[in-house]
């Protein structure tokens, strides 16, 4: 099967629009922050379109470049990946906003080692699943390995007090087991740990108990844990169906904070409207029915799991920034794939989509 | 290379469709958000992005009934500070106690309070303002206000009444008219962030304040003054409690004067007038405080009622007259005791010395009691109160006030004890009010109408033009036009031969009618307290004014209304008349006693004192209008010029070289609005100099309205285009 293939062209086409409007809305929504805090207006703009460069880069690298090179790599890119979370407890570590979840290397460069984690765990587990193919219902020699990489890499970003991250990854890791074949019993003895750890998660801190409590009726709560939920609420609300306009939110002013990031889509939803919202979802949804349908064609197990996974975080990721946004979930800061800002996520999404269309060359796709 | 075995491909399949299944939820929870729902969260949203701010509506003014500002509200600005924005709270504390000449640390703190905004101090000038704008102290915010200011000071401050510190009425018209005075207020809707700052998109709008409109009195200043003075001099005179004075104009209600004194000053109603007073106040606990405001700003002329005595004995002579139980020539027996009254022992103020035989219109001018029993017990009960209820006694004026007290009156004649009635029939065993006399007096003058006391003329808007108009309202018919020329004549003698000849005034037909009647202090006659009074009509063939002079309480030698009330009602009535151009008309008699004259002496290019000496050695008496004049002014100017021939006794009124502090005291006029050639004629008029900024309308001036100024003074003037 050395024959190349030209890549899935709908999957990448959907990314780079999906990139294209998260550059235009970050620059739209994060405009009154950079002009008040940073004195100039286009400097998250600008930082987005360096990183979508970038990533497009990392991209058209990844989509050259065989996949199955990684299974080879997969223990030392996990290892590397790992490596980089504990520099977060270096003094190479940087604090923002109150979570250290940074690491800075030099004197303008940094970088979110959760997310290198998660595409580092998700490419040793689909190595490791696939290796062990006739062992995965065994629990010694399946399961328990599996649950290693989760416990090491999930643990690592709630270390960091990112208790969200570390969901979104458990539950990716899951989902490839799960598509790997792991019997159902398992996932059912997981489910009691799985609600014990999350009510621990929550009970012990105490944001995340109001932040909860908050969710339940955020307009009782207005002014204190509720405010983003409301806000995010007035946002949606006040878009309506058509939208305020391109750069007409007044929900940016201020009202949200850090719009460009954890709640970007409520400032989509204010200035395109119901049908730019559902455009975006619509975006979305043809990635993850191109991602499953790549893992369906291909008739190599490691490349099956990995676009699984590469797929699953995508999906995860996005269901759950869509659920805070509509105040369907309690507030947790998750960005939303290759919209949001922030340089480290979006080149490596954009590098997972590279490896997703290397994946579809090796497939007896239909292309359209 | 291992393959995914089918079961992979049967979850990736089960994956798909669950996800399929969230994204649909979300997309329908998003829908129900946007389009469901949206009204309403948009209606928050909105809620929490504009910000309205209110436009104060400029009070409208006060006028007498010739235009002269009784009440006028004049620019000011007030000192904000919003705490959480101040950077620097010792230097901006600093700062601001410098230029507004406070104290520094009161300052501190009200800047550092946890509140939103606090106010820092009210009323500041404008030189102040500028001053704080340029000093540019973030969270320190000077708003435009408005100021109310009465020009007169204590002048008629009883029906003007006062604001509070916002301009709303409180008192007087500044109550009962507020909801015109005041306007309705602005509002700028803006949108802004979550911060209060503005935001970049329109969406701005302005909903401008209406002004205020203006209330026109029927109040005359000249007249007003007239009373004041006459009020506070009797009051000093006869060392009353209180002296009200109420000048009506018979025909159409309306009152040309209306005064108590003491009164306050409505630019600082909680602060009385008198030194002594205030210090006494000074350490009363406020509750003590509160109950002397109420009693400094009691109106008696309305909001009490006392025992009129014989000042009544005129409702009882119209009702006589008009029952026909009676003329002027009937005649009467006065024995000193008034017998056949059961239960009763009555007598006449006279007993001692009884009046004897005489006529109806001698009994009035005697003010006889017995006379007047006679006539009351003639007409009975019923008739009786049925002319007392007629004449308004018993019920509101429905006088533009707050306050106003209805009297004691019997409500049914069967209550009424024949000893009841005979005291009636001589004011006793009643009680009114000031208003409701005058009022009933004027319907004796006018011809028999009963008219409701009229204080506001009209309503007017900004230029001027008549909004609204209150036509004089006559209540009903009391008397005939021949009751009423017949009790005018009779009450015209009251002043020429009887108790009232204190009233007198050479050349005019006076009515009037004296009234003495000791106190009720909780429902028992108290010794040694007395209300005199005195109502008189002038001229008596043709009423121009009614005018009512009421002594509280009197503690000087004599407590007589014909000799504490009448000389005061005769000064108000003479003034009043003359300034009203009511050419006197003098009698043989008078004309005879007027040609008893002296020459005026020459006493020009002498010092005050020299001159003073000659004109009182030569019995004159002189007016020098000037107060804190000095020895050594020289008299330049005299009026009448010598050699004018005047009766024994004329006043002399003389000017002098100096200045008095007060001769050149000018208020400074509004100019707002004006274009150049109206405010050179202004300020021309002034006499004093200017400098003129800019073209169009004015903007800004300097001094500021209301403020005194004085020849000295170069006025700032800016207009609306100003071209450097």
């Amino acid at each position: 099967m050395a024959r190349k293939r030209a890549s899935d062209f709908t999957l990448l086409i959907s990314t780079i629009l999906l990139v294209f409007i998260g550059i235009i809305m970050v620059f739209s929504s994060s405009w009154p922050d950079a002009l008040h805090k940073l004195k100039d207006g286009y400097y998250f703009l600008r930082k987005q379109l360096i990183a979508s460069f970038l990533g497009l880069i990392t991209l058209v690298f990844f989509m050259n470049f065989n996949y199955k090179k990684l299974n080879k790599i997969a223990l030392p890119i996990f290892i590397m990946s790992l490596l980089s979370g504990l520099l977060i407890f270096t003094p190479l570590g940087t604090e923002f906003h109150g979570a250290k979840r940074w690491v800075k290397v030099g004197e303008s460069f940094t970088f979110m080692p959760s997310d290198i984690i998660k595409l580092g765990a998700i490419i040793y587990l689909s190595s490791l699943l696939a290796k062990k193919k006739d062992d995965i219902e065994s629990f010694w020699k399946g399961i328990v390995p599996s649950l290693i990489i989760i416990g090491l890499s999930c643990g690592l970003i709630f270390l960091q007090r990112d208790f969200s991250t570390s969901f979104t990854l458990a539950l990716t890791l899951l989902s490839i087991m799960f598509v790997a074949g792991t019997k159902m019993i398992y996932f059912g003895g997981l489910v009691p740990i799985g609600v014990l750890g999350v009510y621990k998660a929550i009970s012990g801190e105490e944001f995340r108990s109001l932040r909860v409590k908050a969710f339940l009726d955020p307009f009782e709560h207005k002014l204190g844990y509720g405010w983003q939920a409301v806000q995010s609420l007035y946002a949606l609300g006040s878009g309506g169906l058509f939208g305020l306009g391109l750069g007409k939110s007044r929900q940016k002013f201020f009202y949200i904070p850090e719009p460009y990031n954890d709640f970007i889509f409520s400032i989509i939803g204010e200035e395109l409207g119901f049908l730019g919202s559902l455009t975006v979802i619509m975006l979305f949804l043809l990635i993850i029915w191109r991602g499953i349908k790549i893992a369906l064609n291909i008739e190599d197990l490691f490349g099956c799991l990995l676009a699984s996974g590469i797929t699953a975080l995508i999906t995860v990721q996005t269901l759950i920034h869509l659920a805070v946004v509509t105040s369907s979930v309690p507030t947790t800061g998750i960005p939303l794939p290759l919209v949001s800002y922030g340089g480290t996520s979006l080149i490596l999404y954009m590098g997972s989509i590279g490896i997703l269309l290397n994946i579809s060359r090796h497939t007896e796709l239909d292309r359209s | 290379m291992p393959a995914p075995s089918n079961r992979t491909k049967k979850r990736l399949v089960i994956i798909f469709f669950v996800v399929s299944f969230f994204v649909f939820a979300l997309i329908l929870r998003l829908g129900y958000l946007q389009i469901v729902k949206g009204e309403e969260l948009k209606k928050g949203a909105l809620e929490q992005w504009t910000k309205g701010i209110d436009i104060k509506p400029k009070r409208g003014v006060i006028y007498d009934r010739n235009g002269k500002k009784m009440a006028m509200s004049i620019s000011s600005y007030t000192v904000w500070s919003s705490p959480a924005d101040i950077k620097n709270s010792k230097e901006t504390a600093k700062v601001v106690a410098e230029i507004l000449d406070m104290d520094e640390k009161e300052i501190y703190e009200k800047i550092t309070k946890q509140q939103r905004v606090e106010k820092i101090k009210q009323w500041i000038t404008k030189e102040e303002a500028v001053k704080l704008r340029k000093a540019n102290l973030p969270g320190i915010e000077i708003i435009d206000d408005n100021k109310r200011h009465y020009p007169y000071g204590n002048f008629a401050s009883h029906i003007i009444g006062f604001t509070d510190i916002d301009n709303n009425g409180l008192y007087g018209i500044e109550k009962v008219y507020d909801k015109y005075l005041n306007g309705t207020p602005g509002k700028w809707i803006k949108t802004t962030d979550a911060k209060g700052r503005q935001l970049p998109y329109g969406g701005e709008k302005l909903y401008e304040a209406e002004d205020g409109l203006s209330v026109v009195l029927t109040l005359d200043e000249t007249i007003q003054h007239f009373a004041e003075k006459a009020a506070l001099e009797s009051l000093l005179k006869n060392n009353a409690k209180n002296v009200s004075i109420i000048v009506m104009e018979p025909k159409s209600g309306d009152v040309l004067a209306m005064v108590t004194k003491p009164d306050y000053d409505p630019n600082n109603p909680r602060e009385p007038i008198d030194e002594e007073i205030k210090a006494q106040w000074k350490d009363l606990p406020h509750q003590e405080l509160e109950k002397r405001w109420y009693d400094m700003w009691r109106n008696f002329a309305i909001n009490d009622a006392y025992e009129p005595g014989s000042t009544f004995k005129i409702i009882t002579a119209a009702a006589g007259l008009e029952e026909n139980v009676t003329t002027p020539k009937t005649r009467f027996h006065c024995g000193g005791q008034i017998k056949g009254i059961p239960g009763a022992n009555i007598k006449c103020w006279r007993w001692y010395n009884p009046h004897g035989s005489q006529t109806f219109k001698e009994g009035a001018q005697n003010s006889c009691n017995a006379v007047f029993v006679d006539v009351g017990r003639k007409l009975g009960s019923e008739k009786m109160l049925k002319y007392v209820k007629a004449f308004g006694f018993g019920e509101n004026t429905e006088i533009d006030l707050t306050g106003e007290q209805a009297g004691i009156v019997p409500t049914n004649p069967k209550n009424m004890k024949e000893v009841n009635l005979a005291t009636m029939s001589y004011g006793h065993g009643i009680a009114v009010t000031p208003i409701q006399l005058v009022t009933a007096v004027s319907a004796v003058a006018n011809g028999g109408d009963l008219m409701k006391p009229r204080l506001v003329k009209e309503l007017i808007d900004e230029d001027g033009k008549v909004v609204q108009s209150f036509k004089s309202e006559a209540r009903r018919k009391v008397i005939s036009k021949e009751t009423s020329d017949t009790l005018l004549d009779i009450l015209e003698s009251v002043v020429s031969e009887g108790t009232g000849k204190n009233a007198y005034v050479p050349g005019y037909r006076i009515a009037g009618k004296t009234g003495t009647a000791q106190k009720v202090i909780d429902g028992r006659y108290a010794p040694g307290k007395y209300i005199a009074s005195f109502v008189a009509v002038a001229p008596a063939d043709d009423p121009k004014v009614a005018v009512l002079v009421v002594v509280d309480e009197p503690g000087g030698a004599s407590y007589y209304g014909g000799s504490t009330a009448a000389p005061t009602a005769s000064e108000v009535v003479e003034e009043t008349l003359k300034y009203l151009d009511v050419k006197p008309k003098y009698t043989e008699k008078e004309k005879e006693e007027l040609a008893k004259t002296v020459e005026v002496p020459d006493v020009r290019n002498k010092n005050i004192v020299d001159a003073g000496k000659m004109l009182t050695k030569l019995g004159f008496k002189y007016n020098t209008e000037i107060p804190n004049i000095t020895e050594d002014a020289i008299v330049i100017d005299q009026f009448p010029l010598p050699g004018t021939k005047v009766n024994e006794g004329s006043i002399v009124d003389l000017y002098f070289n100096e200045k008095g502090k007060e001769s050149n005291e000018k208020i400074m006029p509004d100019l707002s609005g004006k274009n150049r050639e109206e405010v050179v004629k202004i300020l021309d008029g002034l006499n004093v100099k200017y400098n003129f900024n800019g073209n169009g309308i004015v903007v800004d001036q300097k001094p500021e309205a209301g403020i005194e100024i004085d020849e000295n003074i170069t006025v700032e003037v800016e207009f609306s285009d100003t071209k450097e």
